[in-house]
């Protein structure tokens, strides 16, 4: 049996829907964590009120944010499954569900880029990116909402044969331009190779990794942890007012490229949104996160 | 107050007078009551500033009050609106409009996230007002102080654009990131950062040396 529009349209209503009301098991152990590490007064206080209003939020079935930011979503298409239907549409007329059916309402926050005009709906929206699993028999769909808050301080540079001294200096220049505004402690991607939209798509896929995994490639590895180490030495801290903690987590990844190298950077507020669900060939849903 | 928060905090009814604001130091964590005008419209704050350019009144806030960057739902409940919810926005957004804003009304208190530049610490520490951070995705306990929304202006505007006026009944906690003295928590921990880097850069150099030198050992290791 074939994976419908009608299925994808229900999760991709659901997934949003989710994302908005529930912040991420293993952010909200690392945002313990670093309550547990914490030595600034003021910012034990924030990371309490941070734990505080996650867990409320999903107690009470409320946005932990005001800003439902606008939906993004990756897709991966297994090689061995059949679809039947528009599955580009699925995902618009799902986020139209959702707008008209969650309680509390969203507000607008759909942007038209020229004319600043806001609204429910606008061209390319969602933003919905395809791939493919090969060999796979289901569809898997994760959902991370993107506000203005992290999504302004997200950058991009091309370098010419840079050594690792370059890439890792401007990532902390990022570092430093964005510091106490967007929400932190947040996770931060960084994409490294390949083309120009495949480095920002590299930082972006990195942002949603789990908080604790680790890169395959061990030099990838040990470059995400002393980032991490040097991230969380500029002090801003939680929200920006100071303390040792201003990101949960650096996630690197890389593609081969040619001499050129772009390298993006990009950042998850503390609410770190991130829902993923599976749909088998014949339209079973398993949620994953 | 919402839990989450210490019971023993100071509490502050907006509007502040131009004494208490100048009472606050950096890092003073308050909860608030009494009344403030919100909004999140980039639009809004332009046409404030025109209005204000132009020697008009706004509707609200008034000389003296409280303005924060927020944006907010409500829904009726018979004759009063009811907060689903509200939630900082980033301030430096306004930073063009604010510092005329700030000083042509006098605010004794303004607010948002993330805070605000140079020019809007001079216009707050000339006219004696503060500027509270709010914790910025923490939604559902902010939203419990922000008791009720009093009225709208300019409601040709989206709803988190309009001037709202609010109602505050234990709003918070919200801290002191911008004194009435010219004293900005955001400018002295960028200082702090920068002053930083460059010690930072020499252990990244370090540890990448580190990181290469075990490589090479694990590479010979298994040769």
């Amino acid at each position: 049996m074939a994976i419908t529009y009608d299925v994808v349209r229900q999760v991709a209503r659901d997934l949003y829907g989710w994302s908005l009301k529930k912040v991420p098991d293993d952010t909200l152990d690392a945002l313990a964590e670093a309550r547990r590490r914490e030595t600034n007064p003021t910012s034990q206080r924030t990371l309490d009120f941070m734990q505080a209003a996650a867990r409320a939020a999903e107690r009470e079935d409320r946005h932990a944010c005001s800003d439902a930011g606008f939906p993004t979503y990756f897709v991966k298409i297994g090689t061995r499954l059949t679809l039947d239907g528009d599955i580009r549409r699925a995902f618009v007329d799902g986020f139209a569900d959702l707008v008209e059916t969650i309680q509390p309402p969203i507000l607008k926050f759909i942007t038209h880029p020229l004319t600043l005009e806001r609204s429910y709906t606008g061209k390319d929206m969602p933003i919905v990116s395809f791939d493919v699993a090969d060999g796979a028999d289901y569809m898997d769909i994760t959902c991370s909402p993107k506000a203005l808050g992290s999504g302004r301080w997200a950058d991009l540079k091309v370098f010419s044969y840079p050594k690792l001294a370059d890439i890792e200096g401007y990532v902390m220049e990022c570092v430093m331009e964005a510091g106490s505004q967007h929400c932190p402690p947040v996770v931060i991607g960084v994409g490294i190779g390949g083309s120009f939209d495949n480095a920002a798509k590299l930082a972006k896929m990195s942002t949603l990794r789990r908080i604790g995994t680790r890169h395959d490639d061990p030099m990838v590895a040990d470059m995400e942890e002393r980032l991490l180490a040097a991230v969380n030495k500029t002090g801003f801290g939680p929200m920006g007012t100071g303390g040792d903690t201003t990101a949960l987590a650096v996630h690197v990844d890389y593609s081969h490229g040619h001499g050129f190298v772009p390298v993006a950077v990009c950042f998850n507020c503390w609410i770190n949104r991130r829902t993923a669900a599976r749909i088998h060939d014949g339209g079973k849903v398993v949620r994953l996160e | 107050m919402s839990d989450g928060s210490p019971p023993d905090l100071r509490r502050l009814t907006l509007p502040l007078s131009r004494d208490e604001a100048r009472s606050l130091k950096l890092g003073d964590t308050v909860i608030l009551d009494g009344e403030v005008t919100i909004t999140a419209g980039f639009p809004t704050h332009q046409r404030m500033a025109e209005a204000l350019d132009r020697g008009e009144p706004l509707p609200f806030p008034k000389a003296g009050s409280a303005f924060f960057h927020m944006g907010s739902s409500c829904r009726a409940e018979g004759d009063r609106w009811v907060t689903n919810y509200v939630n900082p926005t980033t301030s430096t957004r306004f930073d063009d409009t604010m510092p005329g804003i700030i000083r042509r009304l006098g605010l004794t208190a303004t607010g948002g996230k993330g805070g605000m530049g140079r020019a809007c610490v001079q216009a707050l520490r000339d006219v004696g007002g503060v500027y509270f951070s709010m914790p910025g995705g923490a939604s559902p306990l902010l939203s419990i102080g922000a008791v009720e929304r009093l009225e709208t202006a300019w409601d040709d505007l989206i709803e988190q654009f309009r001037l709202s006026r609010f109602r505050l009944e234990g709003f918070g906690p919200v801290t002191v990131a911008i004194d009435a003295h010219g004293n900005s928590m955001y400018d002295a921990l960028q200082g702090q950062a920068s002053a930083r880097m460059p010690r930072i850069l020499e252990e990244l150099e370090q540890a990448r040396q580190a990181s290469a030198a075990r490589r090479a050992k694990t590479a010979g290791d298994g040769r």
